[in-house]
């Protein structure tokens, strides 16, 4: 409870308030433009908080993390077409709303949703993040290695539908993370005689380059694609009637997408198609799915800002990114010399109340905006991809040179642009590669010191408990998804030989 | 085994072979010096787990199927070469009027007709970025060669 008021009283700072406003009203704007996720957003904005101190960035990109995903839902409801992954299931049933004039209904339920699932979980964030870093305060260097490993096996095991592939970008993630100096020789890695790689590759080109390019270079594969847009006359408040029927929904999907959240690597994207189909499981009227469900947008509504602070969970206590965007949070704090873990519960409280209350805040913020003013939002997904797309890329040019004056990090963020264009063309996903890259010094350093303290025995690793579960862990859940495959697959074989 | 399984890793190997390679490079230490795990071995093992996966892909284990990709469509690489020429332009003539141009260039290029609003938005980015990177933060962006050259 001191937790919580501390946080309230963090951003009483006005300084602090004006950001965790700019944040959620440029999250909600960001995230409303088709095709502009809410890590896309958080990495084109990075550059912006190079100037700040860690409070304040923290609160604006708390605050942006927060926003984007309600942002998207406006985007999924009037045009059918997700400003962020995470609202594409609440389109199943928002659109389809819609399209029977009941815009205003489906974005009020929305609103409400998100708001209810979003508090939910920065309250769990409050409680179980301080409880987490009190555990890992017991890790030493194998353990937070072995929980590296387990964060980027995730990635793989759930983050897509090519496991394989995804390891390979996690690993070449973690490679590029060993660009520049070696700490503990002083040597230089792969930096070819440029100075400026020096210090290891910058985060912001390469986030930049990877998200905002390559999504660029993507929509100019897509050019000619015209939507259809509907209009909106007004934002309801969910009338008793709809919220009664959406309750279930909601609770259920604030608890499922705080979970699933919680596990790393595993974001808003997967937590809102989960409870998406939980919720149907679970309702009474299967048969309106689909066809314009209001507790099919009440569902993946709460569960995807539900994830938003699961997802705060690991990253805050243990250094593991919860989701890509907090991926993008976490290489923002560490461009401001903050390495988020458990000694942040003792060395910088403040920060962690910052959190807590921005991220509240936020969530109030856009219940307000959504319900206030969400047709000026709206008309956002109106701007032609002529006018936005060209914008985005100057945005990109501008951030990535801004932070170090220099010409070679916007080169090294055109080069990653292509990078991103040409994962997606081949099947992989950006996401694993910007985990492997986050957490590759950490992965890197707890080896080297586990080494350390082992005497370079490596089977001493086998000595610690907490190594050899997340070990264990690890291995089931790289060979699940494989195994899975391979039972669905036993399991098809005699139906078709009885046919 | 699939083309596109054949190319993904074909091209993983090939760079694992040069990364492979440029760890040779490295600067070595006096033994004596060195403590643990010398500044090549890590980046090595990474190397190693990558070749092990592209080999797996290679097989197709561990990925489903996946239908070679359509032909990059022309816009693609038209966009990409307005992007290099803004780079190249931002050399010559510096930051702000290479946006300026290319807001244009590249809005005309996606079908928008309206050269008025082309140019308004343009003008009104490049003003709003410029007082905030420029005039609040203090940045420093490049003039290009021929304001040097005047200057």
């Amino acid at each position: 409870m001191d937790a919580f008021f501390a946080g309230l009283a963090a951003v009483s700072d006005p300084q602090i308030l004006f950001l965790v406003f700019a944040g959620t009203v440029l999250g909600i704007v960001v995230g409303a433009l088709p095709g502009i996720s809410g890590s896309t957003t958080t990495a084109l904005l990075l550059p912006l908080t190079i100037t700040m101190t860690p409070n304040a960035a923290i609160a604006f990109l708390g605050s942006i993390y927060c926003a984007a995903n309600f942002g998207g839902s406006i985007t999924a409801i009037l045009i059918n077409t997700p400003g962020d992954p995470s609202a594409s299931a609440t389109a199943f049933d928002g659109y389809p709303l819609a399209k029977r004039g009941e815009a205003g209904r489906a974005l009020g339920m929305s609103a409400v949703a998100s708001a209810i699932g979003g508090i939910f979980s920065v309250i769990v964030l409050i409680v179980a993040a301080p409880l987490l870093a009190r555990l890992a305060y017991q890790f030493g260097p194998p353990e937070y290695f072995a929980l590296a490993l387990f964060g980027l096996s995730m990635v793989a095991a759930v983050g897509g539908d090519s496991p394989v592939k995804n390891l390979m970008a996690a690993a070449s993630g973690v490679l590029l993370a060993t660009i520049g100096l070696d700490l503990t020789t002083g040597v230089e890695r792969f930096t070819f005689g440029i100075d400026a790689l020096s210090d290891g590759l910058g985060f912001i080109p390469v986030l930049v380059g990877l998200f905002a390019i390559a999504e660029l270079l993507e929509r100019a594969a897509q050019r000619g694609v015209v939507q259809e847009y509907i209009k909106l006359h007004s934002v309801k408040l969910p009338s008793l009637a709809d919220f009664r029927k959406s309750a279930k929904a909601i609770s259920l999907s604030s608890v499922i997408g705080t979970f699933i959240g919680v596990l790393p690597a595993l974001g808003a994207t997967t937590a809102a198609l989960i409870c998406y189909n939980e919720t149907k499981r679970w309702s009474k009227h299967k048969e309106e799915f689909g066809k314009g469900a209001i507790e099919g947008v009440a569902g993946p509504e709460a569960a995807n800002n539900a994830a938003v602070g699961g997802a705060m969970v690991p990253t805050l206590a243990l250094g593991i990114p919860g989701s890509t965007t907090t991926a993008i949070i976490l290489a923002g704090l560490m461009v401001q010399g903050v390495r988020p873990g458990p000694h942040l519960f003792n060395e910088q409280p403040t920060l962690l109340y910052v959190v807590f209350g921005s991220m509240l805040v936020a969530n109030l913020l856009y219940l307000v905006l959504g319900l206030g003013v969400a047709k000026l939002f709206a008309r956002i997904a109106l701007i032609p991809e002529a006018f936005l797309w060209p914008a985005v890329f100057i945005l990109s040019v501008v951030g990535a040179y801004a932070p170090n004056q220099s010409m070679e990090d916007v080169g090294i963020m055109l080069f990653f642009g292509v990078v991103g264009f040409l994962f997606r063309r081949y099947g992989f996903s950006p996401a694993p590669l910007i985990m492997g890259l986050v957490l590759g010094k950490m992965v890197e350093e707890t080896l080297k010191q586990s080494l350390l303290i082992f005497d370079q025995d490596w089977l001493q690793f086998f000595t610690r408990p907490v190594v050899v579960v997340l070990f264990v862990i690890t291995v089931v859940g790289l060979l699940a998804p494989t195994l899975v495959r391979a039972w669905r697959r036993l399991g098809r074989v005699p139906a078709r030989n009885g046919v | 085994m699939r083309l596109t399984d054949v190319v993904v890793a074909g091209v993983a190997l090939c760079g694992c072979a040069v990364a492979f390679w440029l760890t040779y490079r490295f600067a070595t230490m006096p033994a004596a010096m060195v403590s643990g795990l010398g500044a090549e071995v890590f980046p090595r093992l990474v190397i190693g787990v990558i070749a092990f996966l592209a080999v797996l892909a290679l097989f197709g284990i561990g990925n489903p199927p996946m239908e070679t990709p359509a032909p990059v469509p022309p816009m693609v690489w038209m966009t990409a070469a307005v992007l290099l020429a803004f780079v190249g332009a931002v050399q010559l003539v510096g930051m702000w009027p290479s946006a300026i141009i290319f807001l244009i260039g590249l809005g005309l290029l996606w079908g928008e007709r309206s050269l008025w609003k082309l140019t308004a938005s343009a003008l009104a980015l490049c003003a709003v970025l410029y007082g905030l990177f420029v005039r609040v933060l203090g940045g420093n962006f490049p003039k290009g060669l021929i304001a040097n050259f005047w200057s």
